[in-house]
C-alpha cells in the first residue's frame, strides 16, 4: 500500500508541477506593453487597461482570457482606436473604440478585429496614413487599410520570414521591418514590394531607427550597430556592443542612444562615427529604450532602477522603482510611466525630478 | 540550483542542435537517448528489482508470513521488512527509475519552452542559460520538425476535426512499455502486479494527457523514451510480449 501511495502521489506531484510550467498567459509572463496619448495611458499586461494619466485610475479595462492575451504595445491611431494584437492562442488584431463604452462590461466596444494572422503579436503596429502595418511572429507583415473597418478582413501579406518581433518603421516611401531570422527588410510603403532583404548574422529584436542624414540604424543580437542606406541596403557594422543590443536606440539630433544586455548604454555619434564617450554602465541589463528629454536621457535597467543621465554621461538623478523594467517608459502630461515586472503594482509614475506621483494596480 | 539543472539541459540541447544542423526535433531525440544511457543502471537495477519481487510472492517463507500475520499489520510489516534485508531487496528499488522519470520531465519540458523562448523574456533568459560560445547566430531555434512546432501541442486535422496524434502515439506506446515490462502473476492477491496493473493504465493516460496539452517537443521525448526502452527490454529478454494480447494476464 505505502508504495502505491508513493506512486499516486509523485504522479499527481508532477503533473502539479508540470501544469504549474505551463499556466496561461498572466501578468509577469513576459514584459508589458506600454503607448499613451494625451491623457491616458494604455497597459497591454494579460488585459488592456486604460489608466488616467492624472490620477492613475482605471478608466476602464478589455480583458484578456486564456485565449486572448496581451503584451505588445498597443498602437493609437489618428481617429483614436487602441489596436492591440493578443499573444494567446487566439492571434487577434482587435481594434478599440476607447470612444464606446459598453456600460454593462465598462470595456471599449470592438471596432474591428483581424483574424487572419497565423502567430501571436510581439510588435506594435505602425499606423502610416490610412493603413495598418502589422508584422506578426508568423513571419508575415499584414497591412490592413484603415479607412473602412470591413476590409481589415483582406489583409495584403508580405511574407517576410522569421519572427517580427519590432514595430516596424517608416520614411513614408519604405517600411523598414527587422526580423529574429537576423534579417532587416524594406518594403515599399506603396506597392509592398520587397526592396531589399540583408541578414545581420543575428537576430533583430528592435526596431531600425532612421538618422537626421537619413540613414538607418539597427541593433542586433549579434552585439552589433549597423548602418543601412535606406535605399540600396548596402550596411556595414560602425559598432561593436559589449553584448546583444536588444533595444530600439533613441536619436537625439546627431547622437543615437541604446543600451545592451550587459547594462552598458552607448551614446553613438552619427556624423563622426564615434562614441560621445566611455559607455556608461548603470546598474543592469538594458532592454528598454531610452527616453530622449529636454535636459536629459532616461533610462530604465531591468535592476529596477530609472536614470536621468546628462548629454555629458553624468547620471542626474535615479529612482529604484523595484522588480525589473524591460518595457521602453513612456511620457505623457510630464510624467514618465514605468511598467515593471515583479512588483505589487502594474505601473509607476514619475515626475521630471524622478519623485513617484502614483502607482497603478488593476481593480478587481 | 534548479536553474542551473535547466541551464545544463538547455546547452546540451542547443550543442546537439548545432551538431545536427540545426534540427530541434533531432537534438530531443539525440537527447533522449543520451538521458536513457545515463538512466540505463537505474533502469536495470528497475528491471532487477521488479523481478525479485516477483520472485519473492512464490518464496514459502514470504508466503507463510503473509499468513500468519494476516491481521497484524505491523508485525506483518517487520517481518516483510526482515526478509527484504535478508534477501537483500530494496523494496522501492523498482519505483527509483519512475520517481527519477519526472524531475527530468519537467526539466526537459522548461528546457524546450526556454530554449525555443516564443516571448521576449524568455529569449532573454535564454541568453542567460547559454555558456557555449558563438550561439547568436543559432538563435533563435527553429521549432519545426516534421509536420510539428515543437513549442506548442500537436494536432492533425483531418476531415475538419483536430486529431492529436502525438498523444495517441504517446499513451500507445506508454501502454506497449507498462504491458510488456508487467510480470506474470502468479498468486493471488498480489500487490506486484496490482500495482503493476495500475501503472499500465493510468500512465499511459497520464502522459497522454501532458502530451495534449503541452509542447510537442515533450512527446517526442516520451514517445523516444518510450521506444528506448521496449527496445531495452526486449534485448534483455524480459519483454513479455503475450501480456499484449488481450485476456492472457486473466486466463493465468
Amino acid at each position: 500500500m505505502r508504495k502505491k501511495f508513493v506512486f499516486v502521489i509523485t504522479i499527481l506531484l508532477g503533473a502539479v508541477l508540470l501544469s504549474a510550467c505551463a499556466g496561461g498567459p498572466v501578468h509577469g509572463s513576459t514584459w508589458p506593453g506600454l503607448a499613451a496619448d494625451g491623457n491616458t495611458v494604455y497597459l497591454a499586461d494579460g488585459s488592456i487597461y486604460a489608466i488616467n494619466l492624472s490620477d492613475g485610475r482605471q478608466v476602464w479595462r478589455y480583458p484578456g482570457s486564456t485565449k486572448l492575451v496581451f503584451y505588445s504595445p498597443p498602437a493609437i491611431t489618428p481617429d483614436g482606436l487602441v489596436i492591440v494584437g493578443s499573444a494567446g492562442t487566439d492571434h487577434s488584431l482587435i481594434a478599440l473604440n476607447p470612444n464606446d463604452i459598453n456600460p454593462e462590461t465598462n470595456a471599449p466596444v470592438e471596432a474591428w478585429k483581424f483574424t487572419g494572422a497565423g502567430d501571436h503579436w510581439v510588435a506594435a503596429p505602425l499606423v502610416l496614413d490610412n493603413k495598418l502595418f502589422a508584422a506578426n511572429s508568423d513571419g508575415n507583415l499584414y497591412i490592413l487599410d484603415l479607412q473602412d473597418g470591413q476590409s481589415v478582413k483582406d489583409a495584403t501579406v508580405v511574407e517576410l520570414g522569421g519572427r517580427l518581433w519590432a514595430k516596424p518603421t517608416t520614411d513614408g516611401e519604405r517600411v523598414y521591418v527587422t526580423s529574429l531570422d537576423h534579417s532587416v527588410v524594406a518594403v515599399d510603403a506603396n506597392t509592398y514590394d520587397i526592396l531589399w532583404q540583408k541578414d545581420l548574422g543575428g537576430a533583430v529584436p528592435g526596431s531600425a531607427v532612421l538618422s537626421e542624414d537619413g540613414m538607418l540604424y539597427v541593433g542586433s543580437l549579434a552585439s552589433q550597430l549597423e548602418k543601412f542606406d535606406p535605399a540600396t541596403g548596402n550596411h556595414q557594422s560602425v559598432l561593436d556592443a559589449e553584448n546583444w543590443v536588444w533595444s530600439t536606440p533613441a536619436l537625439d539630433g546627431d547622437t543615437l542612444y541604446f543600451g545592451d544586455v550587459d547594462g552598458n548604454f552607448y551614446a553613438f555619434n552619427t556624423l563622426t562615427g564615434k562614441l560621445n564617450g566611455k559607455p556608461v554602465k548603470p546598474d543592469g541589463p538594458i532592454t528598454a529604450s531610452p527616453l530622449v528629454k529636454e535636459d536629459h536621457i532616461l533610462l530604465a535597467t531591468e535592476s529596477g532602477s530609472v536614470f536621468a543621465v546628462g548629454r555629458d554621461g553624468k547620471v542626474l538623478w535615479s529612482e529604484e522603482i523595484g522588480g525589473k523594467i524591460y518595457t521602453t517608459p513612456v511620457t505623457a502630461s510630464d510624467l514618465i510611466i514605468i511598467a515593471p515586472l515583479e512588483t505589487d503594482f502594474y505601473l509607476a509614475a514619475l515626475d521630471a525630478n524622478g519623485r513617484q506621483v502614483w502607482t497603478f494596480t488593476p481593480e478587481n | 540550483m534548479w536553474d542551473l539543472f535547466i541551464s545544463i539541459f538547455v546547452n546540451v540541447l542547443i550543442w546537439i542542435y548545432d551538431v545536427v544542423g540545426n534540427n530541434f526535433g533531432l537534438a530531443i531525440i539525440l537527447f533522449t537517448i543520451l538521458i536513457r544511457i545515463v538512466t540505463w543502471p537505474l533502469n536495470a537495477q528497475q528491471m532487477k528489482g521488479a523481478a525479485a519481487m516477483q520472485a519473492l510472492q512464490t518464496d514459502k517463507d514470504w508466503q507463510a508470513i503473509q499468513k500468519k500475520y494476516a491481521k497484524d499489520k505491523e508485525k506483518l510489516a517487520q517481518e516483510q521488512m526482515r526478509v527484504y534485508k535478508e534477501k537483500g531487496i530494496n523494496p522501492f528499488g523498482s519505483c527509483l527509475p519512475t520517481l527519477i522519470q519526472f524531475p527530468i520531465i519537467i526539466a526537459l519540458y522548461q528546457s524546450i519552452i526556454r530554449a525555443l523562448a516564443s516571448t521576449p523574456l524568455d529569449l532573454l533568459k535564454l541568453s542567460r542559460s547559454i555558456s557555449l560560445p558563438n550561439v547568436s547566430d543559432l538563435i533563435p531555434l527553429n521549432s519545426k520538425f516534421l509536420w510539428m512546432d515543437l513549442g506548442r501541442p500537436e494536432s492533425v486535422v483531418i476531415f475538419g476535426l483536430a486529431i492529436p496524434t502525438l498523444a495517441l502515439i504517446v499513451a500507445i506506446t506508454t501502454y506497449i512499455q507498462a504491458k510488456l515490462t508487467m510480470p506474470a502473476s502468479t498468486t493471488p492477491g498480489d500487490q506486484s502486479a496490482a500495482m503493476s496493473g495500475m501503472m499500465s493504465i493510468y500512465m499511459p493516460l497520464l502522459l497522454g494527457y501532458f502530451a495534449l496539452t503541452f509542447a510537442s517537443g515533450l512527446s517526442v521525448y516520451f514517445i523516444t523514451s518510450n521506444i528506448l526502452g521496449i527496445v531495452q527490454y526486449a534485448m534483455q529478454g524480459k519483454a513479455n510480449w503475450r501480456n499484449l494480447i488481450p485476456g492472457v494476464l486473466k486466463k493465468k
